[in-house]
C-alpha cells in the first residue's frame, strides 16, 4: 500500500473513532444556537446570552473550579509528601507505597459513597464523636456533605485522586529525585536545602501534567458531585444536568451552552497538559 | 537511635494505612451487617443476607450486576479488538497526519462523559437505541475505544514491523499475517486493552443514565439509588462488588510490575 493511501486510511480510522464525539459537539453547537434539539426555537444567540448573563452560571463555574483546584492541590501536596517520606526499597516504605495506591482501584461513585457513609451527620465520624462525648445528636456534627464549601466533596476527591498522583510521584523520586539529591548533597546542600532545591522542583515539574489531568477530570465529574455537592451553588455538571432535564424545553438550549463550556474546560486541560508535558521533557 | 528515627515514619505509615483502608473496611462491615444506626459504633446484627442477594435472580442488585457485567464484558471485547485495528492504522502515520489522528483518538477520552452523553443522546434516540442495552453499549464503547486506540498507538509505536514483513516474504496472506503473526504476538496487550475497556464501562454513570433513560439499570446506578433511599448496607455491598474487579486488576498489575523490578511494589 502506498504511503498516501495508508495515510488517508489511517486518518479515516481516527475520524471514525472520534466521529460520535464530533457529532455530539456539532449537535451541542446547533442545540445552543437553537437550531436542533428538543427546545429548538430558531437560530439565535439567545441561549448564549441567557447562560453567560446568568450569575448562577458563573457561581457554578467558580465553585467547580474551587473544588477542582482545592482537591487537586491537596492531593498533590499529600502525594509529594508520601513520595518524599516513603522512598526506601524495602520494609515499611515499600508497604506504605503499596497501600497508598489501593484507592486507585475504587470507582469514583464508590469513593463518593464512602464520603457519604463516613462524613454525613449520622456517619462514622459522627458516631466516633458521639462515642468520645464530643456531640449528643447528629445536629451537633458540622455538615460535611452537601455543604456550601464542598468540604466532604473535596475530602472524597482527595482520597480518590491521591493514589494516582502518588504513583507518579513515587516513579519521579525513583527515576530522577535520587540522582538530583545526590548532586545537591555533593555540592554541600543540607537535608532541608536538598529537599527545597532538588526534590521539590523535580516532583513539581514531573507532577504538573498529572495535576492538570486530575483537575480536568474532577471538574467534569458527575457522580461524585451528585452524591456530595450542595444544591446551591450547583457544580457545573449538576447545573448542566438540571437544565437538560428541566421540564421546560426552553432550558434545553441553555444546557447545550453549558456542555460547550464543559468541553472548553476539558480542551483547555488537554492543551495545558501537552504544553507542560513537552516542557518537562525539555527540562529533563 | 535508628529505631527512634524510624518511629515518626512508622506513625505516618500507620496514618496512611488507616486513612486509605478505613473507608473500605467500613464498607465491608456495613455489607455484612444490618440494623446499624447512629450512634452505635457496632451493628446489632451480623448477616450475610446482603451478599446472598447477589445470587438471587429476583433481586435488583443481582439483575443490575448482570447488566453491568454484560455491558463491561461486551465493551471490553468490542473496544479492545477495534482499538487494536485503529491503533495499528494510526501508529503507522507520521508527521501532521499522525498528530491529527492521535488528537482525534484523544477526543473521546478528553470530553467529560456528561457532555458526551448529552451530545450523543439525540442521535441514539433517533436511531431507536435510547433506553436499550445496545444503545448504552454503543455509548460505553465511544470513550472505551478512545482509551484502547491510544493504548495500541503506544504498543505499535515500539512494535517490530519486520516480523510482519518476514511473514509476508515467506508467502503469508494479509489475513494470515494478522491471525498467525500479529495477534499471537499481541495477546497480552489485547488482554490489557480488554481490561481497560471493561473498567471504562464498569463504573460508568452519566452515559448509562442518559442513554439508558433509567431503563438500563447497572450496578453504579443502583448504588446511587440505594444511597438516596438510605439503604446503606445494600449500597456498601454494591460498592464492594464494584471495587473487586478493578482491585483484582491492580493486584495483577502490581505483581507484574514487581516481577519487572519497578518502583511501586
Amino acid at each position: 500500500m502506498s504511503g498516501g493511501r495508508r495515510g488517508a486510511s489511517g486518518l479515516i480510522v481516527a475520524i471514525v473513532v472520534s466521529s460520535p464525539v464530533l457529532a455530539g459537539i456539532v449537535y451541542s453547537i446547533l442545540g445552543a444556537l437553537g437550531v436542533a434539539g428538543p427546545g429548538a426555537d430558531g437560530m439565535s444567540l439567545r441561549h448564549f446570552q441567557v447562560v453567560l448573563g446568568d450569575s448562577a452560571t458563573w457561581r457554578s463555574i467558580l465553585w467547580t473550579v474551587w473544588i477542582a483546584l482545592a482537591s487537586t492541590l491537596a492531593a498533590t501536596i499529600l502525594a509529594m509528601g508520601a513520595a518524599a517520606i516513603f522512598r526506601a526499597q524495602q520494609g515499611v516504605d515499600r508497604f506504605a507505597r503499596l497501600v497508598a495506591i489501593v484507592p486507585l482501584a475504587v470507582p469514583h461513585v464508590v469513593a463518593a459513597l464512602c464520603g457519604v457513609l463516613i462524613l454525613s451527620q449520622s456517619g462514622l465520624l459522627a458516631r466516633l464523636a458521639f462515642a468520645a462525648s464530643l456531640q449528643s445528636s447528629p445536629a451537633d456534627m458540622p455538615a460535611l456533605t452537601s455543604d456550601r464549601y464542598g468540604i466532604g466533596l473535596i475530602i472524597a476527591l482527595v482520597w480518590k485522586e491521591f493514589p494516582f498522583l502518588a504513583l507518579v510521584a513515587f516513579a519521579l523520586i525513583a527515576q530522577r529525585g535520587v540522582a538530583l539529591e545526590e548532586t545537591a548533597r555533593t555540592l554541600g546542600a543540607g537535608a532541608l536545602r536538598t529537599f527545597r532545591v532538588a526534590t521539590l522542583p523535580a516532583l513539581w515539574r514531573g507532577l504538573l501534567p498529572a495535576m492538570i489531568a486530575v483537575f480536568t477530570f474532577v471538574a467534569g465529574n458527575y457522580e461524585v458531585a451528585v452524591l456530595l455537592a450542595p444544591s446551591s451553588p450547583l457544580a457545573l455538571p449538576l447545573l448542566t444536568m438540571e437544565r437538560y432535564t428541566d421540564s421546560s424545553l426552553a432550558a434545553r438550549g441553555d444546557a447545550f451552552v453549558l456542555v460547550l463550556l464543559a468541553i472548553m474546560v476539558s480542551l483547555w486541560g488537554v492543551i495545558a497538559h501537552e504544553w507542560f508535558a513537552s516542557r518537562v521533557e525539555v527540562v529533563e | 537511635m535508628n529505631a527512634m528515627r524510624s518511629l515518626p515514619r512508622l506513625g505516618l505509615a500507620a496514618l496512611l494505612v488507616f486513612a486509605t483502608l478505613l473507608p473500605l473496611a467500613f464498607l465491608v462491615a456495613l455489607s455484612v451487617s444490618s440494623d446499624w444506626f447512629y450512634p452505635n459504633l457496632a451493628p446489632r446484627r451480623w448477616t450475610g443476607a446482603n451478599w446472598d442477594l447477589l445470587r438471587r435472580s429476583g433481586a435488583v442488585i443481582f439483575s443490575s450486576l448482570r447488566v453491568s457485567a454484560a455491558l463491561a464484558l461486551a465493551t471490553g471485547a468490542v473496544s479492545s479488538i477495534s482499538g487494536l485495528f485503529a491503533g495499528r492504522k494510526i501508529a503507522r502515520l507520521d508527521g501532521w497526519r499522525g498528530r491529527v489522528a492521535v488528537a482525534c483518538a484523544f477526543l473521546p477520552v478528553a470530553v467529560p462523559p456528561l457532555a458526551l452523553s448529552i451530545g450523543l443522546q439525540y442521535s441514539l434516540l433517533k436511531m431507536g437505541l435510547g433506553g436499550r442495552f445496545s444503545g448504552v453499549l454503543f455509548a460505553h464503547v465511544v470513550p472505551a475505544l478512545g482509551y484502547t486506540t491510544l493504548f495500541f498507538v503506544g504498543i505499535f509505536a515500539v512494535f517490530d514491523w519486520l516480523v510482519e514483513d518476514e511473514a509476508r516474504s515467506l508467502g503469508a496472506s494479509p489475513r494470515d499475517v494478522i491471525m498467525r503473526v500479529t495477534l499471537p504476538l499481541l495477546r497480552r496487550p489485547l488482554v490489557e486493552a480488554f481490561a481497560l475497556g471493561f473498567l471504562v464501562s464498569w463504573a460508568q454513570v452519566p452515559l448509562t443514565l442518559l442513554i439508558g433513560q433509567g431503563l438500563v439499570r447497572t450496578l453504579p446506578l443502583e448504588l446511587m439509588s440505594y444511597v438516596s433511599a438510605g439503604q446503606d448496607h445494600l449500597a456498601a455491598t454494591a460498592g464492594l462488588v464494584l471495587t473487586i474487579p478493578p482491585l483484582a486488576l491492580l493486584v495483577v498489575t502490581a505483581l507484574a510490575v514487581r516481577r519487572l523490578g519497578a518502583v511501586i511494589a
